[in-house]
């Protein structure tokens, strides 16, 4: 006998694993810091390459007064204040998705946490219906 | 109005009928369209600048996922301007690179946006994105409709320089690199158009949010008002000199479009609004339920008319139990 309850939990649950689900599902097998560092790693090395593209960019603009001017300048300030430019970059990035993946982190374990909850409910149901 | 309805229902019957093959075709449609439009306005290398190549790729396109249309679409854009000249192909390279590792990477869900904000612009209609994008997105819908306006932004400019870049020698190549990327930076017009666009996101996010009847129709109101004082200010201060009357009568085009989607997705009678007060052991609830407005689609009768006896008719009918 079809058990119209239990069928229409697990369409629902079925379809929650196919859409939202599987990202869900996907963050959920990390634990909280692994998943947020091992972004923050990505979000950080990213905006390494987005640095030296954008300062490239910056050198090539202007290559001829750059190349001319390079023997007057005070390499060391210019280099500290590059480094500084990019430690600024990089910080407020990763802050950035330090943010986003905590904020995403809890939304999908809050999720998941229906979602074992319906599982429950579902091996329940089976019990029940076994006894029965 | 009920025959709108009725239409409505039909169609979303349909949809969810045949949503296996519709979403793919969709797809197949927006990268064709897509890769169509690239080619004509860029088609400088031919090897990728003929249909059966678009047709396999927009093939390829409507069976993979949304994003890769963006990746095909920038792919395209980069051959051809690879072909036409190395430093474009550079610049506009590094801008697409910086989009994807500070924003793009992120994986937001409305990455399409990348794709349809240039297409709109083409078709002089591009109000209707941070509208829309207000309406069914959240704020940060305005940063994938800044990366949108970036993007159609680069491609416009160096279609729009391509003899003057054309015209300098091959030995210029750090002047032809300068001149590119102060035509980027330096545009002021598409400094304007993303403020305006993402105060119109954000406006018409907030608005619509709000707990007051007719809330979507006052938000998409107040997103085309607010378009459009935005980017006149914007005009009269930097002196750009967009036409008055495309933008105007773009956002009224848009405007209306956007009053197709609220049909179908935001119909609702607020005569019928009901307020109901309830708690349980944790909280107080107080719901405003508006209800949508919905028409019973209208059954055919099929009457079987058959010469053979009544009887003979009816036991050729299956039964369900």
């Amino acid at each position: 006998m079809l058990n119209e309850e239990r069928v229409v939990l697990m369409t629902k649950m079925a379809s929650y694993e196919a859409r939202d689900g599987k990202k869900c599902l996907a963050i959920g097998s990390y634990f909280r810091s692994d998943y947020i560092g091992w972004q923050v790693l990505k979000s950080i090395i990213s905006a390494t390459i987005a640095f030296v593209v954008v300062f490239a960019m910056y050198i090539f603009y202007d290559f001829e007064i750059f190349m001319t001017e390079i023997y007057k300048m005070d390499l060391l300030e210019f280099a500290k204040s590059i480094l500084y430019l990019y430690l600024g970059t990089v910080g407020t990035y990763a802050f950035i998705s330090y943010v986003v993946y905590t904020i995403r982190y809890s939304r999908a374990s809050r999720s998941l946490r229906a979602y074992y909850m319906n599982l429950h409910k579902l091996s329940a149901m089976y019990k029940n219906e076994k006894k029965g | 109005m009920t025959t709108l309805l009725v239409a409505k229902q039909i169609l979303l019957t349909i949809y969810s009928k045949y949503e296996v093959y519709i979403t793919p075709l969709l797809k197949f449609l927006l990268a064709l369209i897509t890769l169509c439009l690239i080619n004509s306005r860029l088609g400088y290398m031919e090897t990728i600048n003929r249909m059966t190549v678009v047709l396999i790729v927009a093939l390829m396109c409507s069976f993979m996922p949304m994003n890769f249309i963006v990746l095909m679409g920038a792919v395209f854009v980069l051959l051809h301007l690879y072909t036409f000249s190395m430093e474009c192909a550079a610049v506009i390279g590094a801008g697409f690179l910086l989009l994807f590792l500070l924003y793009l990477r992120f994986s937001p869900k409305d990455t399409v946006v990348v794709v349809l904000m240039p297409l709109c612009f083409l078709l002089r209609i591009p109000y209707v994105v941070p509208i829309s994008m207000g309406l069914i997105g959240a704020p940060t819908s305005a940063v994938s409709v800044a990366c949108g306006v970036i993007v159609y932004y680069m491609i416009h400019y160096v279609t729009q320089n391509a003899t003057m870049i054309a015209a300098m020698a091959d030995e210029e190549t750090a002047a032809k690199f300068k001149f590119i990327i102060d035509g980027l930076i330096k545009n002021r017009e598409m400094v304007v158009t993303i403020a305006a666009f993402a105060i119109t996101v954000i406006i018409v996010y907030l608005l619509r949010r709000l707990s007051i009847d007719y809330a979507w129709t006052i938000a998409m109101t107040a997103g085309a008002v607010v378009n459009i004082m935005v980017l006149l200010v914007g005009d009269l201060i930097f002196e750009i000199n967009q036409p008055l009357l495309g933008v105007i009568l773009g956002t009224v085009v848009s405007f209306l479009l956007v009053l197709v989607l609220q049909f179908f997705v935001f119909y609702v009678d607020y005569s019928r609004t009901e307020k109901v007060q309830f708690e349980d052991d944790e909280y107080y609830y107080y719901v405003k339920a508006v209800p949508k407005v919905t028409v019973a689609k209208p059954e055919k009768k099929v009457k079987q008319i058959s010469s053979a006896r009544s009887g003979a008719g009816r036991s050729t009918r299956p039964t369900h139990h």
